[in-house]
């Protein structure tokens, strides 16, 4: 090896999965101490890649050199000992497990009771966790309980996990996907910070401005193809997207004037308490008309999920009302909601909105399975099922290796969404709720749903969307409501609205 | 001896092996395994042991009054009902078979064969035409000042020597599940297996062994019953107690000390009922309603109380390392 300053390379790395080649023949250079980002639109092959760097998986051809050695890495065992970590999409904590114990997982440290009985000593690992979490400003208590903790506070355990284990390579996939704007920043200096302490670190994210602020190259993916690697420092977003997406990109999106008809749903003084008997949403009052969208803007914990699962009738409505078109649906049951033309996106896309080990044909038809011609006197028809996937799956562009047939839960993660959002929008729905739709997916895909959004409002309906992104909410939205500490603070026409005024509505600064 | 002496020595004596047998379901279930194979486990621990202390008799092997072979038989019990609990493991760890059908396949088998053996080694070995395995009575021991304390003296008086040995296991199984790297890894199991995976343990070999541990444990609480109910080993010993021990660790929300507090509640109903109807002098037919006593505070309970429970939040989930 002759480029000491190499510390992983790989080497036409190829990995099939039954029908798709997830990565096709692969070979790239990361050098020691820098700052290393993948983007590619969902499905490209980027969570497989470092999954092979990481040892869940092998390559089916191709070299990995770790440091100028050749190495097989056949679980992540051998990853860390070769001091790579990796932070998955979903965290992989022990929830009823303290910080400290998720940490030292594995490696727990051995005092001898009576100098005799081995037992496990928490003590000494408390301490170091909290002077490796001050170092690096992590702000995280050894003591507290996984469950009890925020995502994004969960996020920083997996990388004080990776710290205590004295990881050189970090590998980080999609890791401000479940963050708030004001975290991610948090998040991004911390990844600095640690790039100053010699880390390696390589970064996946669909979030281009972030690899435009931190990092220092960037290789896109396409189809499992490696398409290039670029200098962050003298390419554009504007470059990376269109080398992303195979084609020009355009980032406008036509809008025109909306042209609002009569009013479709109104949530007069809607109070929701959560499971705990707080009160999550206090008197929040608004009306979305036909032909309208309605975006509610504020920082995570505001209230907004939780007006929009009172609006969808997953969680109960402790006082006031929920009208449809001037029907009362404040206690009506989800189904019938349904039918009535309500349809749902929800946050939680594994949990709620997708059964994962079910075929992607039986979700996309999830909520129609019971009405003809999925079902005739009871029984279902698969063949209906078939066609209408294939139907969807060609429409909104969903990757999958095995058609209308594949595991859900095999579907990258983006791909997964856009099932719910084909699955949603195909209700036809008088009222559609959109919430965080556009949450890990690729650029290409944002804008396709932004876009049919659009379509969607011009078509009559009257649109609902909970978005903790800013930038998504003044895309898109006629009128604006920003919630704030449960209450709805400020509704205005969005047009008559600068961003730094919503900014300080969502943090409460500014008052009505 | 006063009724409640006796509700609470008879108490104990029935509760503190269904203690032993919940733990061991504990270990499992705590590592994700379902465990309703316990009642199998305790049976088949129980022929074992029970078959060796027979033969320790028959032919001789200690002298006639020795105590050794008790004693013994309860290691025996262990090892066999650890073996049988194999079967459980290979198939819910190796083949991932659905633990629910497992366990009780894993019961049904365990009746039957034991209840074959017994007739068939009867027949052959000890040539008689018995279907069942005397034992001894086991001796009951008394703490002489202590079992002077009025009420509370009871705990001191007229305990069989198993008692004590639960007792030990619960110490130091408590601390092998709290407080060793095994036990950490035990619960971690249990909970979110991709996480202990990704830090370098094997999911399924902390799976297997803690099956094997509910194995070992059902045993002695097996053998408790054999020497305690019964003084023989037969088909009898199928009461349902590792259903009731399933049941305990349940209300104990898989958690060791409240799944003892759900065994004494246990034990003392059932004593407390048959001295009930001693008292009341009812005959026996409607006396044997009394063994329905822990039964149906089990539905009462059952009713009241579950939905203050979490359960391993992977139990029963096979454990697939390319899940995602
Ligand atoms: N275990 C698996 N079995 C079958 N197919 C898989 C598996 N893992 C990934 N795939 C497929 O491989 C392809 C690449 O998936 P991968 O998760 O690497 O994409 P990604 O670039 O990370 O996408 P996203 O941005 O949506 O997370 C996808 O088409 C996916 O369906
Ligand atoms: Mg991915």
């Amino acid at each position: 090896m002759p480029d000491t300053d190499v510390i992983v390379e790989m080497r036409h790395i190829t990995k099939r999965f039954p029908g798709i080649v997830a990565n096709d023949d692969i070979s790239l250079q990361i050098h020691t101490g820098e700052i290393f980002a993948f983007a590619g639109e969902n499905g490209a092959g980027k969570s497989t890649l470092m999954s092979m760097l990481f040892g869940m998986y092998q390559p089916d051809e191709g070299e990995i050199w770790v440091r100028g050695k050749r190495v097989d890495i056949s679980s992540p065992n051998e990853a860390v000992a070769l001091g790579i970590s990796m932070v998955h999409q979903h965290f992989k904590l022990v929830r009823n497990y303290t910080v400290a114990e998720n940490i030292v997982l594995g490696i727990e440290p051995v005092t001898r009771l009576l100098g005799l009985i081995p037992y496990v000593n928490m003590r000494p690992v408390n301490k170091a966790v909290r002077e490796l979490s001050e170092r690096y400003g992590l702000e995280v208590d050894p003591t507290s309980v996984i469950e009890d903790l925020p995502v994004s506070t969960q996020q920083r355990v997996e990388i004080l996990k990776m710290l205590y284990r004295e990881a050189e390579i970090l590998i980080f996939d999609e890791p401000t996907a479940m963050l708030t704007p004001q975290e991610i920043s948090y998040l991004l200096d911390i990844i600095r910070k640690l790039r100053e302490d010699g880390k390696t670190i390589i970064l996946i994210t669909h979030k281009l401005e972030e690899i435009k602020q931190v990092a220092d190259r960037c290789a896109i993916l396409n189809h499992g193809k490696l398409i290039a690697t670029m200098d962050v420092a003298t390419s554009s977003t504007r470059d990376m997207a269109s080398k992303m997406v195979g084609r020009e990109v355009i980032f406008e999106i036509d809008k025109t004037p909306a042209r609002p008809g009569p009013v479709v749903l109104e949530v007069s003084d809607l109070t929701v308490e959560n499971e705990h008997g707080v009160d999550v949403t206090q008197d929040v009052s608004f009306q979305i008309h036909a032909g309208e969208i309605f975006a509610i803007a504020g920082v995570a914990g505001s209230g907004q999920v939780e007006l929009a699962d009172a609006v969808a009738g997953l969680s109960p409505v402790k006082t006031g009302a929920v009208l449809l078109e001037g029907r009362d649906i404040t206690r009506m049951l989800v189904r019938p909601r349904t039918l009535k033309g309500v349809s749902y996106i929800p946050e939680d896309r594994q949990d709620v909105g997708l059964i994962l080990d079910f075929l992607l044909e039986d979700n996309l038809a999830s909520k129609s399975y019971f009405k003809a011609p999925f079902s005739q006197h009871s029984i279902l028809h698969k063949d209906a099922f078939d066609a209408y996937a294939d139907d969807l799956i060609r429409r909104y562009d969903i990757r999958c290796s095995s058609g209308a047939l594949t595991l859900t839960r095999s579907m990258s993660g983006g791909n997964q969404q856009k099932a719910i959002v084909a699955r949603e929008v195909e209700q036809d729905a008088r009222l559609m709720i959109f919430v965080q739709p556009t949450r890990g997916l690729d650029i290409g895909a944002i804008l396709a749903i932004r876009r049919r959004m659009i379509e969607e409002r011009d078509k009559g309906r009257a649109i609902l969307l909970v978005s903790l992104e800013l930038d998504e909410i003044l895309a898109v939205a006629d009128t604006i409501g920003v919630m704030f500490a449960g209450r709805m603070l400020k509704v205005a026409p969005a047009d008559q609205m600068t961003r730094e005024e919503v900014g300080e509505y969502m943090m409460g600064v500014k008052h009505a | 001896m006063s009724a409640v002496n006796t509700i609470i020595i008879d108490g104990l004596a029935l509760a503190l092996p269904l203690l032993v047998i919940a733990i061991g379901g504990i270990f499992s279930e705590r590592s994700g395994i379902i465990n309703l194979a316990l009642e199998g486990l305790l049976g088949f621990g129980a022929f074992c042991g029970a078959l060796f202390a027979y033969s320790c008799v028959a032919f001789h092997w200690f002298a006639p009054d020795s105590l050794a072979p008790m004693y013994l038989s309860f290691i025996v019990a262990a090892a066999g009902g650890a073996l049988f609990a194999v079967i459980h493991a290979m198939l819910c760890v190796k083949f991932r078979a659905n633990q629910v059908i497992s366990g009780v396949v894993i019961n049904i088998l365990s009746v039957a064969m034991t209840g074959f053996l017994t007739s068939q080694i009867n027949k052959t070995v000890f040539s008689g035409p018995s279907s069942r395995f005397d034992l001894m009575t086991a001796p009951r021991l008394t703490v002489p000042v202590l079992s002077k304390i009025p009420v509370l003296g009871a705990v001191f008086t007229r305990f069989y020597p198993f008692e004590v040995l639960i007792l030990i296991l619960l110490v130091v199984f408590w601390f092998i599940l709290y407080r060793t790297r095994f036990g950490i890894h035990v619960r971690a199991a249990g909970d979110n297996p991709q996480a202990l995976d990704a830090a370098g343990i094997e999911v399924s070999r902390v799976r297997f062994v803690a099956v094997l541990i509910s194995g070992a444990l059902a045993g002695i609480g097996g053998m408790c019953f054999a020497y305690s109910i019964f003084s023989y080993f037969s088909g009898a010993i199928y009461l349902g107690y590792g259903y009731l021990a399933i049941a305990a660790l349940i209300f104990g929300n898989w958690k060791i000390m409240p799944t003892f507090a759900a065994c004494l509640l246990f034990g003392f109903a059932q004593s407390g009922a048959s001295q009930l109807v001693l008292l009341l002098k009812v005959n026996s037919s409607v006396g044997d309603l009394a063994m329905i006593v822990p039964y149906a505070l089990t539905l009462i309970l059952l009713a009241f109380f579950s939905k203050h429970n979490r359960a391993p939040r992977s139990l029963g989930e096979i454990y697939d390392k390319s899940k995602r």
